[in-house]
Parts: C-alpha cells; structure tokens; sequence
C-alpha cells in the first residue's frame, strides 16, 4: 500500500487549476472531463512526480458544509512544505494571495497560512534544516 | 495580513451571499457590515474567495437551482423564483450558459440518475473520489 494521491475540495475547478498551476507553481497532471465536471490531478514542479493532487469538487452539499465549516474556523485544509517560507510568502503576496498568518517559527518548523481563493486556507511551513 | 476581525466579517459576508432566499442583500448594505468601502470590500472578498461577491451571488443561485431542481418537485419557474430571479427566459439562459443545459434538461437528466429518492446522484453532485473511477472509465474506452 503506498501514498499516491491525496485530494483537496474546490469551489470551482477552472479557478483552481489555475491557481493551483499558476499560483502556488504546480504542474498539471491530469485533465479528464467527466460529465459537468473534471478529474484534475497536479504534481509539485519540485517532486515527487508521482505524488498527485486531486482538485475535486465540492458540489456535494455535504463537502460543502464541511470546506466552509473549516475555513470559517481559520482551519487550514492540507499543508505543503516550501524551501524558503520568507521567500514564499513575499512572492505570494505579489502576486495578490491573501494571508491569514505570516510565517511564524512554531519550533522546528515556520508556518504561514493564506487563502486558496477556491474556499481553503493553506498552511505553508518550512521544514527544519538537517 | 487579514486581520481576524475582517477575516470574520469576509466569512460572515459570504454567509449572506448565499443565502439566495434572502432577495433584499445589496452590496452596499454587506459592505457596511463586513465595516468596508464597497470598492475595498469587493477587493478583499474577490483576493480572499476568487469572485467578486456579485459573481459569487449569481454562482450560489445557481448552485441552488441544480440542487432544487435534482432533488425536490417544484416547476422550473417556482425554483427560478426561489433562487431570485425575476424573469424565467434570463434564468433559463443562464442557467443554460453555465451548466451545458437547460434547467428542464438539467431536471429530466438528474431524475434518471436518482436511484434513492431524496439521494443527490453523485454523477450530478460528485463528492470523495467518484470521479476517478469515471474519469479512467471514459479514458478506456477511448
């Protein structure tokens, strides 16, 4: 058994593919239209190539209620891991992307949290250095 | 940085923005809410959630309408109503712009695929991973 795929709600799949692709940076994988909606998949430009993100969407009440539930809490929905979250951070906010927290050391780790614009808050972190 | 005060205020305002059955909303007045200009409230809620809380109304009416008219029995002109829209022909076009369909065809299609009465057919309101299995499905037969 092995971790390949892991998925994130969205509000509306054209938005997030290119927020996705042409926000954070990640590479489109798979792009499948089924009926009214679309399989998309995106990988990190930096690896693991076979590690993919599900835009999926939340057209079902029930993922609905539980995207907005979280987000209203300032709960952020997953986590990925950036090289250098100061950098990260001052890119991002050029390029216009909300933050509901600036990088703050947390330990080991640094944290920023932003909003997605699809209807979730993102943590960024960097991981301590070895 | 969004501070939490306005932070909640955004939350609270796309709160209101999609209850549809609420028709008296102007922007005005949940931009005085949420305690912004309307200008700077449409820029923050539009860097926060993608849309502009206009775009944002007419999605959640829409949203609403597909689910209305897949699970209850209204007729497209009660649920065209319901969702705040004066005139059917607009509704209709709309809904036909953004959907592939119109809301009648909308209607007849998802009472198909309704196997358990007051279900959401998946194929219509896809949650989880059913759209993995589908997707590979149709790559097959390709």
């Amino acid at each position: 058994m092995r971790i390949k795929l892991t998925s994130i709600l969205v509000d509306d799949q054209d938005k997030a593919l290119e927020f996705y692709t042409g926000v954070f940076g990640f590479v489109k994988k798979h792009d499948i239209p089924v009926g009214e909606y679309r399989w998309i998949t995106v990988v990190s430009a930096e690896g693991p190539s076979d590690l993919e993100l599900a835009l999926e969407p939340n057209a079902n009440p029930v993922g609905r209620t539980f995207q907005e539930g979280l987000f209203k809490q300032g709960i952020p929905a997953t986590a990925f891991e950036v090289e250098d979250i100061e950098q990260e951070y001052k890119r991002l906010r050029m390029l216009g992307v909300v933050f509901t927290r600036e990088p703050k050391r947390q330990g080991p780790v640094t944290v920023a949290v932003c909003a997605d614009t699809c209807g979730n808050l993102i943590q960024l972190y960097e991981a301590p250095r070895n | 940085m969004l501070t939490g005060d306005t932070f909640a205020r955004l939350c609270r305002a796309r709160e209101i923005l999609r209850d549809v059955q609420d028709q008296r909303v102007t922007l005005d007045a949940i931009a005085r809410e949420a305690a912004m200009s309307p200008f700077h409230f449409i820029r923050q809620f539009r860097a926060v959630f993608g849309d502009t809380p206009h775009q944002f109304r007419i999605q959640a009416r829409l949203d609403r309408a597909k689910y209305l008219l897949a699970v209850e029995h209204d007729s497209v002109t009660n649920v065209c109503m319901e969702v705040g829209f004066s005139s059917l022909g607009s509704f209709s076009d709309l809904f036909e712009r953004r959907v592939g369909m119109r809301p009648s065809d909308y209607r007849r299609r998802a009472r198909c695929l309704i196997s358990v009465p007051g279900t959401v057919p998946p194929e219509l309101f896809p949650g989880c991973l059913t759209l993995m299995e589908r997707a590979f499905a149709t790559f097959e037969k390709r």
